[in-house]
């Protein structure tokens, strides 16, 4: 069995307690418009060209010997400059897990561990299951940053081996949900709820913060109602940011820029949902 | 008024408004600008000078500084004392004979003096101890360094009396004037005296071109609090803001002025908590208020490293971690337990390990008892000039055992030149110290100096060390690993084709440098396959070192270090097997070559540990940096001790941690004026990034990619 994984992150603060290390998927079933991780979204191999760091060699045109790319990965090997870069790799779940295994001692030393991200991780539900099953044999503190998307068998069969879910809510309202992700949330609200009801480990929710989409009083009203009825340990604000720009570009992908957040938005965000100023 | 950091919160605020104003103006410049005016004093009027012995010339000098160098009172100052001559800032005696360059005698430094004795019995018995030494020895040149160490001490008093003088023509310094008429010659009472005592002599060693090393602060004036505490004559705030002035006062040379490698380097380290000789766990109230101070003010001139072990209590790491989060690298961690296994390895007693200290940087050494030298060397240099024989077609090596022992070979001889340039050469025939420059200041610090009759520099000490270093050794691993897989392994090209290449600094190669740096995974990324050679190499030349040790009274063990030298080093290596071209600046101290590391920091303490640390006898630092965004929420606390702690438990040996960021930096360069007070790790030290060059600003820049 294996997976397309992009990154396995080393050394994470910021995806769950302590020192961990994110292992992201590729492939999700979402299309945020201000996604951060374009690379993610799509399920196999890709090629990225940084455009700022070519330096015309022209080497990749040499030796490509396709109309159309089949991702042989040659134009890689020979860019020099770094312009070009294969994004995702198959990994089986035995080459994760021995990644995974390098931080032990300082997961153990920091109360931290290990979080499955993407993409939507809870697509190679198979290959996850297994891991985090591996993750648990071993003691290690286990996190599954996830969209919600997925049919609620899927949480059912990783709850027993998962310590924590990062669920990100993106908008209450299916119409905007549907414009900022291009899918419904309606399995999303309905999973979350489940999931509140039946999981007895940690639920941190994320929002990601995004001007003319769900950072209004209404919406975020609307958020915190519904939160309400929900059992969580704590709601984190991802805070949106432009980043990403130059990864859409070295995948020739349309680029939605969203106005940047000021602090008055963000504090307004934060006393709707009850959270304390910083 | 605001004290700088990297983050976006701001420091707390515990001292009164009128500490943090005059911390403020010492760190902006004020007390340093007023020292640099004066640069030492003349002694162009002294009869028959170009006649008298070095120690005479010595004695006429610390005379004329005592009673000529200018005294400072800072307004409001708690306690009293300053080093107000220039040169010494540069390390020199700061007292000259018309156009004579030299003075007689010139700094010292590397080591951290004994506060401890003169704290318990005050100056006044310690020249009681001189005249009693000087009853028992016959010896004219004895006699003649005893004789100094007594002037000394009547110079300090003349020094002292002037403050005393200075300070009563003033209003509102009763208290200072107070603790004065009993400190430092009469033993300290009480903690505000115990911080007025210990900051005198310091400033006075200061004054004299000396440099030491504070040590062990909280042991030093932990159990005065204590007793004050109790006794209800003291507040915890009221100790703060005493012991805030002494970090204050230590400001006293900054000037803002760009010095090279930065400035505050001045080697007056502090040692936190760890145990004490009786093995019980010394943190104490002080401890907590040193991090307190250097929290809210973010001075970074007294470089501060806390010892660690498996039992640290979870409440101090968890405030080190805070401290370490404002960013200024002030704060590093001594992994205590494998120190106390390396020391006891060396032979010293097991209560007198428990004690170490560090000679103001972070070389370990037995404080008080010790006269050290450490002499730095480039590794890489070997390898590069003798064992490849500056990459010619004259040598050649048909697998990598071959080359690796003719390497070793090569490193034995370098060890070996030392060993008879730095140490036998400081012998007579008997074996007996040869006379150096007088230096009877600091001798009346030093344990036994006294009691033997010689001066610290001349087997006074209790201990001499000498300290080979080796440096850019994970470039020579590198490079090792580069030439075993390319040339022997996969046998990409011929050892003699490589060698050209090399040469001609990668000229025109630039498909098989991409493919070096790409393909292999270097030192610092927990690669066992190349792990284990930086392993084996370091215990290959801590052996090659250690065979002379306890050969000659002075002890000749290994240590890793750099301090920066691999900006320097870079002009005459050549291009590196792994992809470097001739001028990179390369690894420093221990820790992986800039841009080789691709596995966090997890993976660089790892690979550092993995080798045995505790035969690297006077230390080996690891240089670990994270950007401030990173660790700004309150998980990374946890994450911060999580490294710590998992370092102590790996068997690290010395760890420096920044927190900085790079755009910051290439902002500061654009605009220094906007950060003065920017400070950041160097090696032992910390320094205002601004006060560097800009090849030394490059180098912290290029170590934090």
């Amino acid at each position: 069995m294996k997976a397309n994984i992009f990154e396995i992150e080393k050394n994470s603060f910021v995806d769950g307690p302590g020192i961990r290390t994110t292992v992201f998927f590729k492939g999700c079933n979402l299309k945020c418009k201000w996604c951060h991780n374009p690379e993610s979204q799509s399920a196999s191999f890709q090629i990225m060209h940084y455009k700022n760091n070519c330096i015309g060699c022209q080497k990749c045109k040499e030796v490509c010997k396709y109309e159309k790319c089949v991702l042989c990965g040659k134009c890689v090997d020979v860019c020099l400059s770094g312009a070009r870069k294969v994004c995702g790799k198959e990994y089986s779940v035995k080459e994760v897990f021995s990644h995974i295994l390098k931080d032990s001692l300082f997961y153990e030393m920091s109360n931290g561990g290990v979080t499955f991200s993407g993409g939507e991780c809870m697509l190679n539900i198979e290959f996850l299951e297994e891991i985090l099953k591996m993750c648990k044999d071993k003691k290690i503190h286990t996190a599954v940053d996830t969209a919600g998307n997925v049919p609620w068998q899927y949480f059912e069969r990783i709850m027993p081996y998962t310590d924590m879910f990062l669920y990100d809510i993106k908008a209450f309202s299916e119409k905007l949900h549907i414009e900022g992700t291009g899918v419904s949330n309606k399995l999303i609200k309905q999973n979350l709820k489940k999931l509140s009801q039946t999981f007895s480990g940690d639920i941190i929710i994320r929002i990601p913060v995004i001007c003319s989409f769900n950072a209004t009083l209404s919406e975020m009203k609307k958020i915190a109602r519904f939160l309400g009825k929900i059992k969580y340990k704590k709601i984190e604000l991802l805070e949106y940011h432009s980043m990403g720009e130059h990864k859409y570009d070295a995948l020739d992908m349309k680029f939605t820029k969203f106005d940047a957040l000021d602090e008055e938005t963000l504090d307004m965000c934060r006393l709707v949902l009850g959270l304390n100023k910083k | 008024m605001e004290f700088y950091t990297c983050l976006k919160k701001k420091r707390p605020v515990r001292l009164c408004e009128k500490t943090r104003l005059f911390a403020y103006r010492s760190l902006n410049h004020k007390y340093g600008l007023e020292t640099l005016k004066t640069p030492y004093v003349s002694l162009d009027h002294i009869k028959n000078y170009e006649k008298m012995s070095d120690i005479e010339k010595y004695n006429c000098a610390i005379y004329e500084i005592a009673t000529k160098a200018p005294i400072r009172i800072c307004d409001g100052e708690m306690i009293s004392g300053a080093a107000t001559l220039a040169n010494a800032i540069n390390h020199q005696l700061p007292a000259i004979y018309k156009d004579e360059k030299k003075t007689a005698s010139s700094g010292v430094s590397h080591l951290t003096v004994d506060f401890f004795e003169v704290l318990k019995i005050g100056m006044d018995k310690i020249r009681e101890k001189c005249e009693i030494s000087l009853e028992n020895h016959q010896d004219a040149y004895k006699r003649e360094f005893l004789k100094s160490c007594i002037h000394c001490i009547d110079c300090m008093k003349l020094w002292h009396t002037r403050y005393i003088e200075a300070l009563s023509k003033k209003q509102g310094y009763e208290n200072v004037i107070n603790n004065l008429k009993q400190v430092p010659f009469k033993p300290a009472r009480n903690f505000y005296e115990a911080v007025q005592s210990v900051w005198f002599c310091f400033a006075f060693l200061r004054l004299c071109g000396v440099w030491p090393g504070i040590g062990r602060i909280d042991v030093l004036f932990g159990k005065y609090l204590n007793e004050d505490l109790q006794k209800n004559k003291i507040t915890i705030d009221g100790a703060r803001e005493i012991l805030a002035h002494f970090f204050i006062k230590g400001c006293e040379w900054i000037t803002g002025k760009e010095v090279g490698s930065g400035d505050a380097q001045h080697y007056q380290n502090i040692i936190l908590s760890g145990i004490d000789e009786d093995g019980n766990d010394v943190t104490n109230l002080v401890t907590y208020l040193v991090l307190d101070i250097i929290e809210e003010t973010g001075i970074s001139d007294f470089p501060t490293t806390v010892r660690i072990n498996k039992n640290t209590k979870s409440d101090l790491l968890k405030r080190v971690c805070e401290v370490i989060q404002y960013g200024g690298g002030v704060v590093a961690i001594y992994n205590e337990d494998l120190i106390l296994e390396s020391l006891s390895c060396m032979g010293y007693p097991e209560k007198e390990a428990r004690s170490f200290g560090n000679d103001g940087c972070w070389e370990v050494q037995i404080p008080g008892k010790t006269c050290f030298s450490y002499i730095p060397f480039d590794g890489l240099k070997i390898l590069q000039y003798i064992t490849l024989d500056e990459y010619s077609n004259n040598v050649s090596f048909d697998n990598f055992n071959s080359l690796y022992n003719k390497y070793l070979s090569d490193l034995q001889s370098h060890i070996d030149f030392i060993f008879k340039t730095r140490v036998l050469s400081k012998f007579d025939d008997n074996f007996n110290f040869k006379k150096e420059y007088p230096c009877s200041v600091v001798s009346l610090f030093e344990q036994s100096c006294i009691e033997r009759g010689l001066s610290y520099k001349e087997g006074g000490a209790i201990y001499n060390v000498e300290s080979p270093h080796i440096g850019g050794l994970p470039d020579v691993v590198n490079s090792l690993y580069a030439i075993k897989k390319l040339v022997f392994d996969e046998k990409k090209i011929s050892f003699s084709e490589f060698m050209s290449v090399l040469k001609n600094n990668w000229q025109g190669e630039e498909e098989l440098r991409n493919y070096v740096q790409k393909k292999y995974i270097y030192y610092g990324n927990d690669n066992d396959e190349i792990d284990d050679i930086a392993t084996h190499l370091l215990d290959a030349f801590s052996d090659m070192v250690c065979k002379y040790d306890k050969k000659t009274p002075i002890r000749y063990v290994s240590g890793v270090s750099t301090f920066g030298r691999q900006i320097e080093w870079a002009q005459a290596r050549y291009a590196t097997p792994f992809g470097r071209k001739k001028g990179d600046v390369l690894s420093g101290n221990l820790s992986s070559t800039p841009g080789t590391n691709f596995n966090g920091v997890s993976a660089m303490i790892k690979s550092y540990c993995k080798a045995n640390l505790k035969k690297q006898y006077t230390g080996a630092a690891l240089d670990v940096s994270f950007i401030p965004s990173n660790i700004q929420s309150d998980n990374a606390i946890s994450a911060l001790s999580g490294f710590i702690k998992a370092f102590v438990h790996l068997g690290g040996y010395f760890m420096q941690i920044d927190t900085v960021d790079n755009k910051v930096l290439l902002d500061a360069q654009k605009h220094p004026e906007n950060y003065q007070n920017l400070s950041v790790r160097v090696s032992g030290w910390n320094a205002r990034f601004v006060t560097m060059n800009k090849e030394w600003q490059d180098m912290i820049i290029e170590k934090n990619k």
